[in-house]
This record gives structure tokens, C-alpha cells and sequence, in this order.
């Protein structure tokens, strides 16, 4: 038992984690408001690493003001989205608006392709330290900045949903959406507004994968480890998204290091996240901190 | 459902009701229509029949799919799963119990279904959304074992087949082969529509539309929830171990997430709930990539191509027409190609007075 | 039915009417611009594309008869290379095929063989060099009409391993040297795997278990902690330059001191632009004799043929440009001998000029492209690695992979060539 790698493969499957739970989060915001399951999470990582790319290096601005226009064009982005395309799709079944989502997903991994071309792009160094050792293991800086920012974000919604009028709104949404309406509360800025921030929070993480391993189109497959982390955390909590998020993160880390140390069968880091999500499903099916649905009559 | 039936079109009997086809012309075209396609070998190029074959064989995965979204109301995004399995079964009962190919077909079938049946035990809890997310994890698992288990998929290099022989005759080339996929074609929709004017279908379909009144009414969620998946992976198999015999090479990378997103799409697309539509969800799926391709080539040189750098990016514009094509169908048409069908047959059959 | 035969009739008297010089010779052309490998399959496409209009421009074609190329995009999917397949044997009636990957080469080669139309792939799987389908490998078929331009990915590693053997010894190393095969779980890395293991021992290597990361890009920092924690000293790395780039960083950041051996598709000058000075010390094999910048009688001949889609002469090559050019030339040479004495430029004459030089370098391309030599029953057509070194010494993320190259901040140095020996109980595998 080598414990000095285990600790760093914890410590590694928190930072990474942390990063699937604001993706997590930025899932589950979109569908505890709007009731959509958006597949083409992964692709909003993409368009912000891409946006936040060329904004970097075709327009050489500083790393802080060329990620603030990128904020600000994913909200842009996610509102034009959710206007054009999920709102007329309000009231259809579940697994034409999951389509309409792939469908999406489909579109802009192509467009980004055909805009930014088929090869792997680096980002421009953006910080003087490029790694700092925490317990003996190495970590990008990147990681650690965006460890913060997850903190920051994950507060920023605590406080945005408990303390703020647009965030009640929100919840009120959520909970009953023909009461929410009757009592003056715009359910279509309600939808438009959480596929804005969704977008906005995504990009974040795209951005910061996009710094630690250049930015290329398949940055989207980290949109499928979204489904694992939501389903162990419970698909409307977003607390439980982050929580799921960082244990997806432990979760594959702790199976490469049994699979190294003792299993030798090599596919574990990929696949147990998804063995997990089975379990889950089987024995608590509404995740950890998810509602329970009761089935009226 | 309203259908447009002409003046003078009843029924007298309950047999008459639940016949498939509700008028003697539609069966006369029917008719007209298989007939059209048997000469199809003969006036068409191989091309062609290739692209006739990867529909017929895709409509029978997707018709398996639409009877377990559409008349079932579940949801599977694990369906290319499924349909591997059924190619590599058969093509493993073929190499290693010498069983002939055109047994190893509804063999394979057979074998996918009962493991469609493992996986649809503990799907019959779940609904909605949970349900979709478990069937894309079976997928990711699924692929994995494809890619691990050796002894069954030839491991990751793949493994090679032959074409199916019937009393000596193979079929070989793509026009044989165009009329095996024909009869099972054939076979497989009957069996499908036949299925769903019996007791079971309606109870698929009750399951489907109010499952609490179904179950009061003493219709076992759990056991037709699985049943339907159960048939679905039967008809993926199928589909699957046609796609083996006619391509003679199985390898797992064909059988991704992004495939078992194209079947949804083709189930949608052709329209939830139809047996027709599946057929032409899956003759949509197969022929958009093609007609882009005609008009990029077409386009090639002109201004129209200078202007947008088309040339080498044909292939992503190719992609993006077969996203903005899905997003397309279902803001306008939700309710997917038969529908339209059915409302083009209506125009012309009540024309003038359709409005 | 009788229709179409007459119309066939007709057309066929006309074309037998027609002087012979003025028939095309139609070849097609599958090509990944758009799919997964997409980052590779770009600059080898249009090395084939240019060479192959090059060859009809300058040589005048095969004997004055112009090549009809016919290139299609299949996105590395296997299914539309098959239909693409069956229109060009139906409707143009292709007498040879340059392929790309894994997946088109896989699902083509019983229709090849059955159609008996030579294609030169860009797959380089060592089952594909057992033309006979003698080896008594398990699982190798025969594939007589299946060549490719260059050594096998069994071989390259075989090369590198023999180097690394060298390296250690030269390092002044003392012990056994640690080996590990890291890679996807996925036929086109695990194509070399069982070969390198083997011959690892027989150098003796102490082999690891090996390590598995995916083709798609992500964080792998875990595995880059088992590389350290096993010790390993030489790693090869399976997969396409993409994931790599992720296991460079993720190895450098982690503080990993491994030399990395990389694979033919898995590091070249843009991946060492995007893995910056990650992919420092990178060694990998180049199937050419020479890469863009350096000198060799061929050059100019590589440099010409670049001008065709580069008129301003600025465009950097990267290592897949040459290969594919090289590539293009052996297909059209073994046309040449298919068409010397007045024959004509049929599938199965094509293939038997493949086995008609030996040494073969193709006509002005000499010390660009390494002489190959095809027999019956052994397509292995090149033995000889060349063992280049990936230096980055700064930033890469500012400016295009020539200007780094002109600055000098990457370059890609000559290491040594090993030529392998043609051993028989290599075949195969």
C-alpha cells in the first residue's frame, strides 16, 4: 500500500473533481430550472475555451480581460440559445428536447472545427508560477485558481438563491411553475436567464482545461463525465452536482490506483465512473441529495 | 389520432378495425411499391443499393428503438450497444459454433434480446431522465466489454466475417444481399405492426400514456417495461448482425455514443410511435449526409464555395446540416416525417377541400 | 435490364474507340480531414493530393494517361468509407486506393482483396505486412493487395527499443532498464504492444504492466504518478497525438522523468507546438530520411511538390506531408511498371509492380524517401527507423509552426536510423 501516492491521487481526484462539479453545476442549474437536460454541456466548455483562445492570442489581450469578455459573450451565447431554440421546444416531451440538445451539441463541435480548425491549440502562459507543490504533489496553477473560483461560484449561487429576488424567482420556478407565473414571476426570463449563467460557469471550467491541456475539439467529452456526477449527487441539487462532481474525481483516481496496484486490467479510470452511476441508480435512484419524487395520483 | 379517411370507408367487424391497412388502395400500393424495389438490383448501381441496404438494416434497429421510446415511452441512448452486440454474436456464432450465417442472424437476435431483457430489469424502475442517463452508462460499459472481452469481439482489432449462404448461394454482393435485407425488412416491420394491434402493443402503448391508470387497470409495469426492451434489443440485433454479414468486418469503434445518438435522432426524426416512420427516420439519417455531399460538390468551385472556404471543411458543414437538420425537424415537426406523410396524404386525398 | 447492357455496349465501344492516352487512370483517395484523427490525416492528405497532382502536371502522368483522383473526407468513420468504396468500384471502377487509418483499412481489406485493388493505407498494423496470411499469427488474414510506405508500428517500436537498449548503456546505466506500453485500449496503440513487450525482454528490459489512458484529451495525472511510482524509465506512448499531448503536460507538471518514445502519429511539430516544452526530449520515429528544413538530394523535388497548394513557398511540412508523398509515389511507380512495354494500368498489374524494384526509391525523392523493397508474401517494404529527437526550448503558444521552426524554438533533430533485421518470425505481429 503506497500511501504517499494514494494522498496524492486524493488530492489530485479533489482539484480534478472540483472541476466536474462546476460543470456539474452549470448542468443542473439548467435543469432545475427549465426542466431540460442539456447533452451539449460539453460543447459550452468548448465554445469558451475556443472564444477565450482567440480572444488570448488573435487579439493579445491580458489573460483577466480577455476571460471577462468571454463571461460575457457565453451569456450572450446561452441566452440567444435558450430564445431561439429551447423555447420553442417548451411543453414538448423529454426526449425531443434531450435530441434538440445532442442535436446542438452536434452543430457547434462542428462549427468550433470548421471556425478554429482540427488541431490541438496551447494558450499563452497566464501565470508567472506555472505549478506549486501541495503535499508533495505538483499541481498546476491553473487548478488551484480555479479550485477558488469554484468556491467563489459555489457561494456566489448560495447566496444568489437564497438572498436575491432573481434566484427565488428561480427557485419558485423550479418548485411549481404555473404558481411561480401566477404569482408575477417571468418563467421565460426565468429559463433564458439560468441558460445564461449555465454558460457562463461552463465556460470557466473550459477555460481552465483548455489552459492545462490545449484546446482542441474533444474537450467536449468532458460533458459526458457531467452524467455521472449529477446522478450521484441527485439531478436537482446542486450542492449534491458538486459533491457529485468531486467524488467522480476521488472515484477515478481511487480505481487507477487499485487498478494499478493490484487489478492490472487498465480501464478502470475510465469506466468506474460510470459502474458507480449504475449502482447508484439501483440502489438510490434520486442520486444523494435529490428530491424524492412522489407520484401523485 | 385522427386519420383523413374518405366518405364511405367503415368498418363492420372488429377484425376489419384492426387491420393495417385501412384502405384497399394503400394495400395496392404497398404491393406496388415492394415490387418497385425487387427490380431495384437491376436498375440501380451498387452505390445506390449500398445506401438501400444501410437503410434497411438501420430501420430495423430503429424500428427497435421506436417501439421502446415511441410505443413504450422509455427512453435508451445505450441502442448502438445493442446493436453491436447482435453483429458480433453473430459473427462470433458463425466462426466458432459453424453455425451457417442465415441462422446466425435470428440467433443473434434472439441472444440480444435476452441480454436486452438483463438490462431492462433494473431499467423498468427508473423513468424519465434517470433512465436515459442509466442506458448511456450501459453504453459506456458496454463498450468497454467490446473493447476487453477478446474471446467474443476479437478485442480491439476486430474481427471478420462472411456473407450469408444459402444452399450454396451467397449473397455476397450488394445486389443479393439487397434482397436478403428486403425479406427481413419485410419480416421484421410485419412482425412489428402485427405486434402492436395485439393485446401486448396496447398495453406497450397504455404503458406509454398514463402508466399509474395502466397499472390499476392490472397492466405489470415492470414486466412490459422489459418486455419492450427486451423486443427492442431483438430488433437491434437483427439489425446489427445484417450490418455484420454485409460489411464482413465488426469492430467496436463503430459502435459509439454518437451512433446511438443517430438512431434517436432517426427515431425522432421519422416520428415516435410510427412503424413507418422509422423506415423513414432511417432513410433521412442515411441520405442527409449523402445530399450534402452532392450539393458541396456541386457547389464546389462556384462562389458560393469561395466565399464560405467550403473546400476542405465540407465535412463539418456536412455535420452542422445533420444537427441544424435535427434541431430543425423538432421545432417545426415534433411529431417527425410521418406525420408530414400523413398530412400530405390527407391534402391530396380531400383536395380541394382540405382546408 | 437489356437497356442498360446496350447502353453499357455503347459505352464501352466508345471508350475502346478513344486513343489510349487520353483515358484517366481513376484512383481514389480516403482522407480524414474532419474525424478524430483528423490532426494527422490533414497534412498527409494533402501530401498524397499534391504529390498525385504533381505527378500529372510534371511526369505528365503514367505514360501521358493523367491520374483521375478522386478524394473523399470520411470523417474516420468505417461504414461511409465502405459506401464510398462500393460507389468507386461501381461506378468508376478505381484500380488503386490510397487509404488512411485503422478503420477504413480494417473494414476494406476483404473487399480489396476480393476485388483485387491495391491500397496503400496509412495504417501501419504489422497484420497488414502478412500478405500471404503465412505467418500462423492468429487472427492474420491475408492481404496481398494491402502495402503501405514505411515501417510497421511493430517495427518502429522495435526500432526504438533497440535504441533505447543503447541509450541506457551509452548513459553509462547499470541494471535492467524499466519498460512500459502506455495506451488506449483500442487497436490502432495496441497494434505494437504485444511486439514491443516481447522484444523488450529479449533486451532485457523489465517490462511493466502497462497503462491505459484514452484517445481524447483529459487529465492524467493519475497515470502519470504510476509511471513515476513504477520507476519506469522508457514509456511508449500508443496514442494519437492528441491524448499524448495530455499525458506530456499532465508527466511534466507531476515532475515525471521518463524518456518518452512516441509513435508515428503521435508527435509531430504541431503536437510539440501544443504540448510546448512538454514534448521536450520526445523521441520518435519518422518514416522519411529527412524532415522539412533539412537537406537532401530530394528535397527539392518535396519542395516542388509543395508549391502546389503552397504557390508562395512559405507553408512548413509537417513529417505526415512527407510520408504521404513518398506514399503517393510508390503507388504511382508501381503504375509506371504496370504500364512499361504497352501494358495496361489494371489492379492486379499494379500490384505486381510493387514487387518489381528492390531498394526501390522512387525517382527523384532520393534521401527523402527510404528504399523499400515488397515481396509476395512480406509487405513489409521498409525495415529502416529514423530516430528523431523533439527539442522545445520556449513558449510555443505565439506564432505558426513555421515561425517557431524559423526561430528555433522547436526543432527536430536527427537521433540515428536503425535498420532492422528482416527477421522471418517478425511477420505479422
Amino acid at each position: 500500500m503506497d500511501f504517499s501516492l494514494l494522498l496524492q491521487l486524493t488530492l489530485n481526484g479533489l482539484i480534478v473533481g472540483a472541476l466536474y462539479g462546476v460543470v456539474a453545476m452549470s448542468f443542473v442549474l439548467i435543469y432545475k430550472a427549465s426542466q431540460v437536460v442539456n447533452f451539449a454541456q460539453g460543447e459550452f466548455l468548448l465554445v469558451g475555451a475556443w472564444v477565450c483562445w482567440w480572444f488570448l492570442t488573435e487579439w493579445q489581450l491580458p489573460f483577466y480581460a480577455g476571460f471577462l469578455f468571454t463571461l460575457v459573450f457565453m451569456m450572450l451565447f446561452g441566452l440567444v440559445l435558450q430564445v431561439v431554440v429551447l423555447r420553442p421546444l417548451i411543453g414538448e416531451p423529454v426526449i425531443s428536447v434531450i435530441m434538440a440538445t445532442i442535436g446542438l451539441g452536434i452543430f457547434f463541435q462542428a462549427l468550433m472545427k470548421w471556425i478554429f480548425g482540427v488541431f490541438a491549440k496551447p494558450f499563452p502562459p497566464i501565470f508567472a508560477v506555472e505549478r506549486v507543490s501541495v503535499m508533495g504533489l505538483e499541481v498546476q496553477t491553473v487548478y488551484l485558481v480555479s479550485l477558488g473560483i469554484s468556491l467563489l461560484i459555489m457561494a456566489g449561487f448560495g447566496w444568489f438563491f437564497t438572498a436575491s429576488k432573481h434566484g427565488l424567482a428561480m427557485r419558485a420556478t423550479a418548485f411549481d411553475q404555473q404558481v411561480a407565473q401566477s404569482l408575477g414571476v417571468s418563467v421565460p426570463k426565468v429559463f433564458a436567464m439560468s441558460w445564461a449563467i449555465s454558460a457562463v460557469v461552463s465556460s470557466v471550467a473550459g477555460v481552465v482545461v483548455g489552459v492545462v491541456n490545449g484546446v482542441s475539439s474533444a474537450l467536449s467529452f468532458y460533458g459526458i463525465k457531467v452524467f455521472p456526477a449529477v446522478i450521484l449527487g441527485g439531478l436537482d441539487s446542486i450542492m449534491g452536482a458538486v459533491l457529485g462532481g468531486v467524488i467522480v474525481g476521488l472515484l477515478e483516481n481511487w480505481a487507477h490506483y487499485i487498478d494499478s496496484e493490484w487489478l492490472n486490467w487498465g480501464n478502470m479510470f475510465q469506466i468506474a465512473p460510470f459502474y458507480a452511476l449504475v449502482l447508484i441508480l439501483l440502489i438510490k435512484p434520486y442520486g444523494l441529495f435529490g428530491t424524492k419524487n412522489i407520484e401523485r395520483v | 389520432m385522427t386519420s383523413m379517411t374518405p366518405a364511405g370507408d367503415y368498418r363492420t367487424s372488429y377484425r376489419a378495425d384492426t387491420t393495417i391497412f385501412p384502405t384497399r388502395n394503400s394495400r395496392i400500393a404497398l404491393f406496388i411499391g415492394l415490387a418497385l424495389l425487387c427490380t431495384a438490383p437491376l436498375l440501380l448501381g451498387r452505390y445506390e443499393l449500398s445506401l438501400l441496404i444501410n437503410i434497411g438494416f438501420l430501420g430495423i434497429a430503429a424500428l427497435g428503438l421506436n417501439i421502446l421510446v415511441g410505443f413504450t415511452g422509455q427512453i435508451s441512448i445505450g441502442h448502438a450497444a445493442f446493436f453491436g452486440l447482435g453483429a458480433f454474436t453473430s459473427a462470433w456464432l458463425h466462426e466458432h459454433l459453424g453455425i451457417p450465417v442465415m441462422l446466425c442472424i435470428p440467433l443473434a437476435g434472439m441472444v440480444t434480446a435476452l441480454i436486452g431483457l438483463v438490462f431492462g430489469a433494473p431499467a423498468a424502475r427508473l423513468k424519465g431522465l434517470y433512465l436515459a442517463i442509466a442506458t448511456l452508462a450501459a453504453q459506456f460499459i458496454l463498450e468497454d466489454f467490446f473493447a476487453r472481452a477478446r474471446w467474443f469481439t476479437g478485442g480491439v482489432a476486430g474481427r471478420m466475417t462472411e456473407s450469408p449462404v444459402l444452399f450454396g448461394f451467397a449473397f455476397d454482393r450488394d445486389e443479393t444481399f439487397f434482397y436478403l435485407t428486403l425479406a427481413w425488412v419485410i419480416i421484421m416491420f410485419v412482425a412489428a405492426a402485427n405486434l402492436m394491434r395485439s393485446r401486448d402493443g396496447r398495453a406497450l402503448v397504455a404503458v406509454r400514456d398514463h402508466y399509474l391508470s395502466a397499472e390499476m387497470m392490472g397492466i405489470n409495469l415492470a414486466y412490459y417495461r422489459t418486455l419492450s426492451f427486451g423486443i427492442a434489443s431483438l430488433y437491434a440485433g437483427i439489425g446489427g448482425a445484417l450490418y455484420a454479414h454485409y460489411l464482413l468486418f465488426v469492430s467496436v469503434e463503430a459502435f459509439n455514443i454518437l451512433f446511438s445518438i443517430q438512431f434517436l435522432g432517426m427515431v425522432i426524426i421519422g416520428g415516435l410511435g410510427s412503424v413507418m416512420g422509422s423506415l423513414m427516420g432511417a432513410a433521412f439519417m442515411v441520405m442527409l449526409p449523402e445530399v450534402t455531399q452532392w450539393g458541396a460538390d456541386a457547389l464546389a468551385g462556384s462562389a458560393i464555395d469561395r466565399a464560405l472556404r467550403l473546400g476542405a471543411s465540407i465535412s463539418f458543414l456536412r455535420e452542422m446540416v445533420v444537427g441544424a437538420a435535427i434541431i430543425l425537424f423538432l421545432i417545426f415537426e415534433p411529431d417527425g416525417l410521418a406525420r408530414r406523410w400523413r398530412l400530405i396524404k390527407a391534402y391530396w386525398k380531400l383536395y380541394p377541400y382540405s382546408h | 435490364m437489356k437497356l442498360k447492357h446496350l447502353l453499357l455496349g455503347a459505352v464501352a465501344a466508345m471508350v475502346a474507340a478513344l486513343p489510349a492516352t487520353a483515358q484517366r487512370i481513376p484512383v481514389g483517395h480516403l482522407m480524414d480531414n474532419s474525424g478524430a484523427t483528423s490532426d494527422v490525416g490533414v497534412p498527409y492528405g494533402q501530401g498524397v493530393q499534391d504529390a498525385l497532382a504533381w505527378a500529372n502536371r510534371t511526369r505528365n502522368g503514367i505514360n501521358g494517361r493523367q491520374l483521375d483522383v478522386s478524394g473523399f473526407d470520411y470523417g474516420y468513420a468505417a461504414p461511409r468509407a465502405v459506401s464510398q468504396y462500393q460507389a468507386w468500384t461501381g461506378r468508376q471502377r478505381v484500380v488503386a486506393i490510397q487509404g488512411w487509418g485503422t478503420a477504413d483499412t480494417e473494414a476494406l481489406v476483404r473487399f480489396v482483396t476480393r476485388d483485387r485493388i491495391p491500397y496503400i493505407s496509412a495504417s501501419y498494423a504489422a497484420t497488414l505486412t502478412d500478405a500471404a496470411g503465412r505467418s500462423g499469427r492468429q487472427g492474420v488474414e491475408a492481404s496481398p493487395f494491402n502495402f503501405f510506405y514505411g515501417p510497421s508500428y511493430s517495427d518502429a517500436l522495435r526500432a526504438m527499443l533497440q535504441w533505447a537498449a543503447q541509450d541506457w548503456r551509452a548513459r553509462g546505466q547499470q541494471g535492467r532498464p524499466k519498460y512500459v506500453h502506455m495506451g488506449a485500449n483500442h487497436p490502432y496503440p495496441n497494434s505494437p504492444k504485444e511486439a514491443g513487450e516481447t522484444l523488450a525482454r529479449e533486451l532485457g528490459f523489465d517490462v511493466l504492466p502497462a497503462i491505459q489512458f484514452a484517445l481524447t484529451p483529459g487529465d492524467y495525472t493519475a497515470q502519470c504518478l504510476t509511471l513515476r511510482n513504477g520507476g519506469a524509465n522508457y514509456a511508449y506512448l500508443g496514442n494519437t497525438a492528441g491524448s499524448n499531448i495530455s499525458v506530456l503536460r499532465a508527466c511534466q507538471t507531476a515532475g515525471v522523468t521518463v524518456q518518452f518514445m512516441g509513435n508515428v502519429w503521435g508527435m509531430d511539430e504541431n503536437a510539440m507546438k501544443a504540448a510546448g516544452t512538454a514534448a521536450n526530449g520526445v523521441i520518435f520515429p519518422v518514416r522519411t530520411g529527412a524532415v522539412w528544413g533539412q537537406d537532401a538530394p530530394g528535397m527539392n523535388t518535396v519542395r516542388e511538390i509543395s508549391r502546389v497548394s503552397d504557390a508562395a513557398g512559405t507553408a512548413y511540412r509537417p513529417v505526415h506531408y512527407l510520408a504521404g508523398i513518398c506514399s503517393a509515389m510508390l503507388m504511382v511507380e508501381a503504375m509506371e511498371s504496370a504500364a512499361a512495354n504497352g501494358g495496361q494500368i489494371a489492379s492486379e498489374r499494379i500490384r505486381e509492380g510493387f514487387y518489381a524494384r528492390q531498394n526501390w526509391v522512387p525517382r527523384g525523392f532520393e534521401g527523402v524517401c527510404n528504399p523499400s523493397t515488397f515481396a509476395p508474401d512480406d509487405h513489409r517494404g521498409t525495415l529502416r527507423v529514423g530516430i528523431y529527437r523533439a527539442v522545445v526550448s520556449g513558449n510555443t503558444s505565439a506564432g505558426s509552426v513555421a515561425e517557431l521552426v524559423q526561430a528555433g524554438t522547436m526543432k527536430i533533430e536527427p537521433v540515428t536510423t536503425i535498420e532492422l533485421d528482416r527477421r522471418r518470425d517478425w511477420l505479422g505481429w
